[in-house]
């Protein structure tokens, strides 16, 4: 258990930089998620800290204690891998052993904490086995039980459950935000999944080409990202996104329809602006709102998606509960709280919400 | 376009005609044997025949060129071959050279693959880092594998003689010389030398491969585990690699067993015998001496073919065995 305080990271491949200076604390026993696009750097990131990739510049200090030149074994952390990078050679209790050999540890030690991981990991009856004699929910487990035997004071998991199918990667995510808290580890999770990210993280960080976008709990992200990438990136099924115009507290859309919300918009008048609203937060009116053309219904049992268009504002999602008759090409108006729209500037940054009465 | 593409067209039409008459002829099924017919009949003229041939003329006697004039004489080639009071003693033997040649083929195999195996693995090692100009030593290192083996032994005899490059070196740094090619240790010693030289590209290739094949994260994992050098080499490389070696292993046995050409350019089999292996023993029986006794020549061969056919079974049964493995991974 340890805490991690990153400074003004950079790292550059050759002439290629992947990280622009990157600034995070994180204190013990929290679940930091790292989540973003493929090539946001993510990864390197993780590396970086776990030793495996030095940084080009900037401070990783682990409990106060500068570690940019300590070796990866010596830095306290433990690691799992996407792959898993079990060694295929070596029987699961050797796999769980190796690394405690290489520090020397007495011979009883190592086949009590051996013995606690299989238990915890529901994996002693495996021990025996190659790792090629294991199904893929397995070598997972055997991989965390790596780490765990170490007792490392950071858990760094690099995609751990994106090799596993979907319904094995459900299990596995609720497996493993139980062990955060029986272990009461600090755990650095990568994913691009930003469900994982949003069911598993005390916080996440949002990362794109290499730059923190956000940093905060999933919900805080939710309700109030900081910029459109963030807001696109988390929830499905992805914000929708309008172009608008302020004029005085309403936004005037593209397709002429008048909408109030509760942002202020006064350091944007007259200026381009992108109007977000989340598919979930869009209701069909009798009546108002914005008119759609609904031109695909998924119907999915508990909620009903339609994938509407309008000539003026391009495709929209809408997420309504329950199941929702409606046919291919009807018309519906759309409606929202205007407490739930997000409003970007030109700079794609998002505009302040002002608080409503009641909100 | 069009007017390029013409000729071709012209050529595939020509092409087309026979094909067409061999298909109808000979059927789907048959077309796989019409393609394989050139290869077979190239195969058996060049490698099945003369292997019927020496196994005929290993029951045959006399000093006739052609099976017509020779006369069979059951197995009393191989006993003269295996004509011994110890085998163990060379010169106890009735055929002592062929005895000879066995010792040292014995010798020069478990050395020099030796030697081989570990020069090539550590060869291999070192091109496999992340070295200056990687691609440029991995072509010196294969380079001498293109060579021919005449080549190979003349140039490093002209290295070794009494007058040679590496002599006139000791003798310009105020050493005495050393009579490298006529004294029985050092010849043998440059023998194997310049046969680990001359193939060590070939196997290090293998060898690089099978490390290229290990994982890049187990690597990984084994620096997050705190595993020292030479531990990842004992405990993760070695196993990893251990049926790549196995191969190699094998492959440089079958090879060694076969030294002939660079050896014999080399010293000749000298001094006296002390570089004297088993395939200058059939080559001098067969075709050198003034007797050419094909029949006792041909015995030898087939008692080489039989260890030559052990070790090629080792050899398919663990590649099989190492596909089922990685298979495994």
């Amino acid at each position: 258990m340890s805490d991690l305080v990153l400074s003004s990271i950079r790292k550059s491949f050759g002439t290629v930089d992947v990280i622009h200076g990157v600034d995070l604390t994180v204190t013990d026993g929290e679940f930091v998620v790292f989540v973003g696009p493929s090539g946001c750097g993510k990864s390197t990131l993780l590396r970086i800290i776990a030793g495996l990739e030095a940084c080009t510049s900037g401070d990783i200090l682990l409990d106060g204690r500068r570690v940019n030149d300590v070796a990866a074994a010596d830095r306290g952390l433990a690691m799992v891998f996407q792959s898993y990078a079990l060694y295929p050679h070596m029987s699961v209790r050797q796999n769980l052993s190796f690394g405690l050999e290489n520090a020397r540890m007495s011979k009883a030690e190592i086949t009590q904490r051996v013995g606690e991981a299989a238990r915890m990991l529901r994996i002693e009856e495996l021990l025996e086995r190659k790792p090629r004699q294991l199904s893929g929910g397995q070598r997972q487990r055997v991989a965390i039980g790596r780490a765990i035997v170490r007792r490392p004071g950071i858990f760094l998991l690099d995609e751990p459950l994106s090799n596993l199918d979907a319904e094995l990667r459900v299990a596995m995510r609720g497996e493993l935000a139980s062990l955060h808290k029986r272990l009461a580890a600090t755990m650095i999770y990568v994913t691009h999944d930003q469900v994982e990210a949003m069911t598993m993280a005390d916080r996440i960080v949002v990362l794109r080409g290499g730059r923190v976008e956000q940093i905060g709990p999933p919900l805080e992200l939710y309700n109030r990202p900081a910029n459109r990438f963030v807001a696109g990136f988390l929830g499905a099924p992805r914000m929708n996104f309008l172009a608008a115009r302020p004029a005085g507290r309403d936004l005037i859309l593209a397709d002429g329809t008048r909408v109030p919300v509760a942002v202020d918009l006064a350091p944007v008048a007259g200026q381009d602006v992108t109007l977000g609203i989340r598919p979930q937060h869009l209701r069909p009116a009798d009546g108002g709102g914005i008119p759609a053309t609904a031109t695909l219904v998924e119907q999915l049992g508990s909620e009903t998606v339609v994938h509407a268009r309008s000539d003026a504002l391009g495709a929209l999602i809408v997420a309504v509960p329950g199941q929702v008759r409606l046919a291919d090409g009807e018309t519906v108006h759309l409606a929202f709280d205007p407490a739930d729209a997000h409003v970007f500037g030109p700079d794609d940054r998002a505009l302040p919400h002002v608080e409503t009465a009641g909100a | 376009m069009h007017l390029l593409l013409a000729p071709v067209r012209w050529l595939m039409h020509l092409i087309g005609v026979p094909l067409g008459w061999v298909q109808r002829t000979f059927g789907m099924g048959g077309m796989a044997a019409v393609f394989l017919a050139p290869n077979l009949l190239v195969f058996s003229v060049f490698i099945v025949f003369p292997i019927g041939v020496n196994v005929w003329y290993s029951f045959t006697g006399g000093a006739a060129l052609f099976p017509a004039g020779r006369v069979f004489v059951g197995t009393e080639q191989y006993d003269l071959l295996l004509a011994c009071d110890s085998y163990l003693d060379p010169f106890s033997c009735r055929q002592d050279r062929f005895w000879k040649g066995v010792h040292n083929t014995a010798f020069f195999v478990v050395a020099q693959v030796a030697a081989m195996v570990a020069a090539a693995l550590i060869t291999a090692l070192v091109l496999n880092r992340e070295i200056r100009g990687r691609g440029f030593w991995r072509a010196v290192f294969f380079f001498p594998v293109l060579l021919s083996p005449v080549v190979v032994g003349l140039m490093w005899k002209w290295i070794l003689l009494r007058d040679g490059a590496l002599n006139a070196l000791l003798v310009s740094l105020g050493y005495q010389r050393i009579e490298f090619l006529t004294d029985p240790q050092w010849a043998m010693f440059w023998v194997i030398f310049v046969s680990v030289w001359a193939h060590l590209g070939f196997y290090a290739l293998i060898l690089l491969a099978g490390l290229q094949a290990i994982p890049h994260d187990v690597y990984e994992a084994a620096k997050m585990d705190g595993t020292p050098a030479m531990r990842v080499f004992w405990r993760i490389t070695l196993p990893l690699l251990w049926p790549t070696m196995l191969v190699v292993l094998v492959l440089a046995s079958i090879r060694a067993v076969q030294v002939f050409d660079d050896a014999y350019v080399l010293t000749g089999g000298g001094p006296g015998t002390a570089t004297f292996f088993i395939v200058q023993y059939i080559y001098e029986t067969g075709f050198a001496g003034a007797a050419r006794n094909l029949g006792l020549a041909a015995a030898a061969s087939m008692l080489m073919a039989l260890v030559l056919v052990v070790l090629t079974l080792a050899q398919l049964g663990i590649t099989a065995w190492r596909d089922r493995q990685e298979g495994k991974r």
